[in-house]
């Protein structure tokens, strides 16, 4: 900025043309960006939810009747709907739940001196880059009843357990997939929070003789507040827009008890040929992940100023 | 997401837990208790090793046996479980040959490649205005950008295949890619690293009679281009894994991506061939496997700053 008015001082009066030149050139850099996102993410918010409020197929999109609330009313009376909502909150509790405490211990782990430290760090970050297909395709066979599980639990004494296809085990298998596929992204990002906590607070904490648990317990878990949140809300939005694991192992079986959101939408859009009905969901999940970013801008007080 | 900034992810595996480590200064140790905590530390890091290592092992490996090998060394579990004795590469052989999966890869790779073009040129230059330019509503435009941040991209996938269809580019690669270069998240990163670049760069290039597109190209990126290595390949991350989107937006067989035909091999119920479902499980892995392992360095910081868009 300062750099603009050391040349608009020497010619006096030109000011507000520069301004308006530097706004063109700002308009031509930004044009190409804003152009593609207002075209593929602004107008789809507004498609999505004008067709929530239609009935139609995908077949023949111009036969179209209007129903207004009727598909988000549906939502609520509909009880495959509502146990798609219930299995994917349950799915992302779960994963929470699970990844926190994980993700912490395994940061601290990964905070000391360790023996192979870089190559723990890096199998636990394998996970995260290999693609969700992978994941639940090798896992789907780690869980199989002739699977590497099942063959570890037979060598050890115990009988076959159907993962997948109990309905008692799937939603459990799933959300262990996918805290084992996430819990390195969580230890990197408590990682990256034990490392900010300066070195003078624990030493303070040493010097008045706190012990290693009450020090993790009431120093380092209150300091690394933010980060939980952080780690809470990513895990969370994962967890919302979960798709694969349902898609690939079970098809939302059995019973509808790995129906995760997301595959519901799919399904209804897809195969059912309601993409009214598909909309109504993806608002509800689109106001899901909204209002969790929301909470989270002001539980950690962001200001906008990034 | 901003809450990185403040926070180092130190990717240096040498950095020396600085606070939160084991700062046991208190008590000189007694011999015994050391011993059992290594040997505690070291069954810990061998178990947690395993967890992550061994499905992948098993997996590559797998891929380089015929099926009924597979079974025969998986009941009762041993040794063979995790080693190829027979090595047959009709997996391969059968993937690239009958199923086409040297196509489905080169669609995947073609439309990466799009997606990191394309989204560099659009991210660059709106992040140069973003943070070179002075005019009046640079804030609002920049809040305009990121709550899209918010959208979640699932929820958006009705709309866009209607808008793709509108766009007569049903089942074609651009549509794969299309949709997403416009990436809040690589411009929220590269605002992040040029706003690290002093302005008194931009002021002499300036006096030297530089305009925008000089300093931008010739002032910024350069200085930056540590940083632009790190966004290509999220990008790059981001549209190998992609699945969703890619499944819904091709239809023909020749124009599939990696992705989508690993998932379609897998079928719940019907019994899959293991083989060759872990060969091409192993092939779409490995490429990114590969830039993983030697540009970690570069992954971690960008991936935890990502909040897994």
């Amino acid at each position: 900025m300062s750099s603009t008015t050391t040349r608009t001082r020497l010619v006096r009066g030109t000011g507000r043309k520069r301004s308006r030149r530097e706004l063109l050139v700002a308009a031509g850099f930004l044009a190409p960006f804003l152009i593609i996102l207002a075209v593929f993410q602004y107008v789809p918010v507004v498609l999505l939810i004008k067709n929530s409020l239609l009935s139609y197929t995908l077949i023949n999109p111009d036969l179209q009747t209007f129903v207004g609330l009727e598909n988000f009313a549906r939502i609520f009376s509909d009880p495959g709907a509502l146990q798609t909502i219930g299995v994917t909150l349950i799915f992302a509790v779960g994963m929470v739940v699970l990844i926190i405490p994980l993700g912490f211990l395994l940061a601290t782990y990964l905070n000391q001196p360790l023996p192979g430290r870089g190559i723990l760090r890096t199998a636990v970050f394998l996970p995260v880059i290999t693609s969700s297909v992978v994941v639940a395709t090798l896992w789907n066979f780690l869980l199989a009843n002739e699977g590497l599980v099942n063959a570890v639990l037979n060598s050890l004494g115990f009988g076959t357990a159907s993962f997948l296809t109990d309905q008692a085990l799937a939603l459990p298998s799933i959300i262990i997939m996918s805290v084992w596929q996430q819990v390195g992204m969580a230890a990197i990002l408590y990682l990256g929070g034990l490392q900010s906590i300066p070195g003078d607070v624990m030493e303070a904490s040493v010097l008045d003789g706190a012990g290693g648990l009450k020090r993790t317990f009431l120093i380092v878990i209150p300091l690394l507040s933010r980060t939980t949140v952080m780690v809470v809300v990513i895990m969370t939005v994962f967890a919302l827009q979960s798709f694969t694991p349902a898609y690939v192992m079970t098809k939302g079986a059995p019973g509808g008890t790995t129906n995760l959101l997301v595959y519901e939408i799919y399904k209804q859009a897809f195969t059912l040929q309601d993409p009214g009905f598909a909309s109504a969901l993806s608002v509800l999940l689109l106001v899901g992940a909204i209002t969790i970013s929301l909470v989270q801008m002001r539980l950690l007080r962001t200001r906008w100023d990034y | 997401m901003t809450q990185l900034t403040s926070q180092r992810v130190s990717d240096d595996a040498g950095a020396g837990g600085g606070a939160g480590g084991n700062g046991d200064k208190t008590g000189r140790s007694r011999v015994p208790t050391r011993l059992w905590q290594r040997i505690w530390t070291t069954v810990v890091v061998i178990a947690i090793l395993m967890a992550f290592v061994l499905p992948y092992e098993w997996m590559f490996v797998s891929g380089l046996k015929s099926q009924s090998s597979i079974f025969a060394d998986i009941s009762p579990l041993s040794w063979k479980t995790f080693v190829p004795l027979a090595v047959t590469f009709e997996n391969l052989e059968e993937l690239f040959v009958d199923r086409g999966v040297g196509r489905a890869l080169l669609n995947s790779f073609l439309v990466a490649a799009f997606q990191v073009v394309a989204s560099l040129i659009l991210c660059t230059l709106a992040a140069y205005a973003l943070t070179r330019i002075a005019f009046k509503g640079r804030n609002a435009v920049f809040a305009v950008i990121l709550a899209t941040f918010m959208l979640p991209a699932e929820a958006l996938v009705v709309p866009l295949y209607q808008l793709i269809s509108a766009m007569s580019l049903q089942d074609t690669l651009i549509a794969v890619g299309v949709p997403w270069i416009a990436s809040a998240f690589g411009l929220f990163l590269l605002r992040q690293s040029f706003e690290a670049v002093p302005l008194e760069l931009d002021e002499a290039a300036k006096l030297d009679g530089a305009g925008h597109f000089r300093i931008f190209w010739s002032v910024i990126l350069p200085v930056v281009r540590v940083d632009l290595v790190t966004f290509v390949l999220m990008i790059f991350l981001f549209s190998w894994n992609a699945f969703l989107w890619p499944l819904v937006a091709i239809q023909s067989t020749e124009n599939t991506l990696v992705q989508v035909a690993v998932a379609q091999s897998v079928s719940p119920g019907a019994l899959p061939n293991w083989g060759l479902t872990f060969a091409g499980a192993s092939v779409a892995t490995i490429p990114l496997l590969i830039l993983f392992i030697f540009l970690q360095r570069l992954f971690i910081p960008g991936l935890a700053r990502s909040g897994l868009k």
